[in-house]
């Protein structure tokens, strides 16, 4: 997103106002192998689930699980802010969810390969402490379960 | 902060970040800060060399020894993209001639939809509330009861889903329909020149305002959360 001074007085101090974690460290793994080597997973903040899915509710701290080999047409988006343009999405999946460009580097070898599942939150959590004590960390275990060295994170 | 708790249980990540200001702040192991509007994270809709630049960056962060790191994305926001935050239906005045029967408006449009149906391959951003396209009327006709104050409800709508949950993903399913269906006839509208349709010249458009302001009026909490999600 442009920066601040860019936006509009309303959408900056909804922003600015959004109550933000501030840390002053970061845990840190390093990576155990080489990219190419390693399995990679996405794990979206974009609210999206398979079609006939439960829909996300706003606030909601839950997780999706999306196999990999879900096809476009069978994702959906239930985080719909309006805080965000959504035509994007409604055009290409890959805008918040980069699967096909995953497979491509995959293909030319620069990514080991993907993991069985992607997974998936709501995005714009104002209260996320169920996600860090609970749904969070049974992610990263289905994740480890599934060989997956590398998380990648995306919003909307 | 999902990036902090994974990296906590083992797994290395990296991220894409659009508002730096929160990054900053929470401080997730590796980030990539990108220039472009919200609803764009890898860059421009099916633009493949762009949103590979994207990955590979957010990827290379993955080299370093220590963190957090948080690295901008090299290229700047251009003049041909879309405002960085959507334009809103507040301020868009809606036309002298809107259409007014909605439902006839929401017939006419799924022509179009079934276009759009074609040309994506089957994809769309409807199905929400579960309700098929061809019985969007229904929809239309739950909306504008409750519009006018009515006690109104669905028997599709599930016990375990809030009224206003409900409400909210009737207006999402109805936008998809429109925004689809409006990309069928101009495959090249941005989301600005759409809202800017949807929100001054079709009846839906009014129609969503009026839900709006019966969610607004409610003290609860879960109504105002609903309507900020429906316009503003």
């Amino acid at each position: 997103m442009p920066r601040l001074d860019r936006l509009s007085q309303i959408a900056r101090n909804n922003l600015l106002t959004f109550p933000a974690q501030v840390n002053e460290t970061a845990p840190f793994v390093r990576l155990p192998k080489p990219l190419e080597g390693c399995r990679l997973a996405i794990v979206t903040t974009a609210g999206l689930h398979v079609r006939g899915d439960r829909p996300f509710a706003p606030g909601d701290q839950t997780y999706r699980a999306i196999p990999s080999d879900t096809p476009a047409v069978d994702i959906v988006q239930s985080h719909t802010s309006i805080g965000f343009d959504r035509v994007p999405m409604l055009r290409d999946v890959n805008i918040s969810f980069p699967i096909d460009r995953l497979r491509e580097l995959v293909a030319r070898g620069e990514v080991g390969g993907l993991g069985s599942r992607s997974y998936s939150f709501m995005g714009a959590q104002r209260e996320a402490a169920r996600i860090e004590r609970e749904t969070g960390p049974e992610v990263a275990r289905l994740l480890r379960d599934e060989g997956v060295d590398v998380a990648l994170i995306t919003p909307t | 902060m999902l990036a902090r708790t994974l990296e906590v249980e083992g797994i290395a990540t990296t991220s894409i970040s659009l508002v730096r200001e929160h990054t900053e702040k929470v401080k997730p192991p590796r980030a990539l800060w990108v220039p472009f509007p919200f609803g764009h994270a890898l860059g421009r809709p099916d633009d493949a060399a762009l949103q590979h630049r994207v990955l590979r960056a957010a990827l290379e962060l993955l080299s370093a020894s220590a963190g957090p790191v948080l690295r901008d994305f090299p290229d700047d926001a251009e003049g041909s993209d879309q405002p960085p935050a959507p334009v809103q239906a507040s301020t868009i005045a809606p036309a002298t001639d809107v259409p007014r029967d909605v439902a006839m408006e929401t017939t006419q449009m799924r022509r179009y939809h079934e276009r759009w149906l074609e040309t994506s391959g089957g994809r769309t951003a409807c199905g929400l509330t579960g309700i098929p396209v061809t019985r969007f009327r229904g929809v239309v006709r739950f909306l504008e009861e409750f519009a006018d104050g009515g006690d109104a409800d669905m028997t599709e709508r599930s016990a375990d889903v809030p009224l206003p949950n409900f409400v909210r993903y009737c207006a999402d399913d109805l936008k998809a329909l429109y925004y689809e269906g409006h990309l069928a006839m101009k495959s090249a509208a941005g989301g600005e020149e759409i809202a800017r349709w949807f929100w001054g010249e079709t009846a839906a458009g009014q129609l969503l305002r009026r839900v709006r302001n019966r969610l607004d009026a409610s003290d609860d909490p879960r109504w105002k959360a609903a309507a900020f999600g429906v316009a503003r």
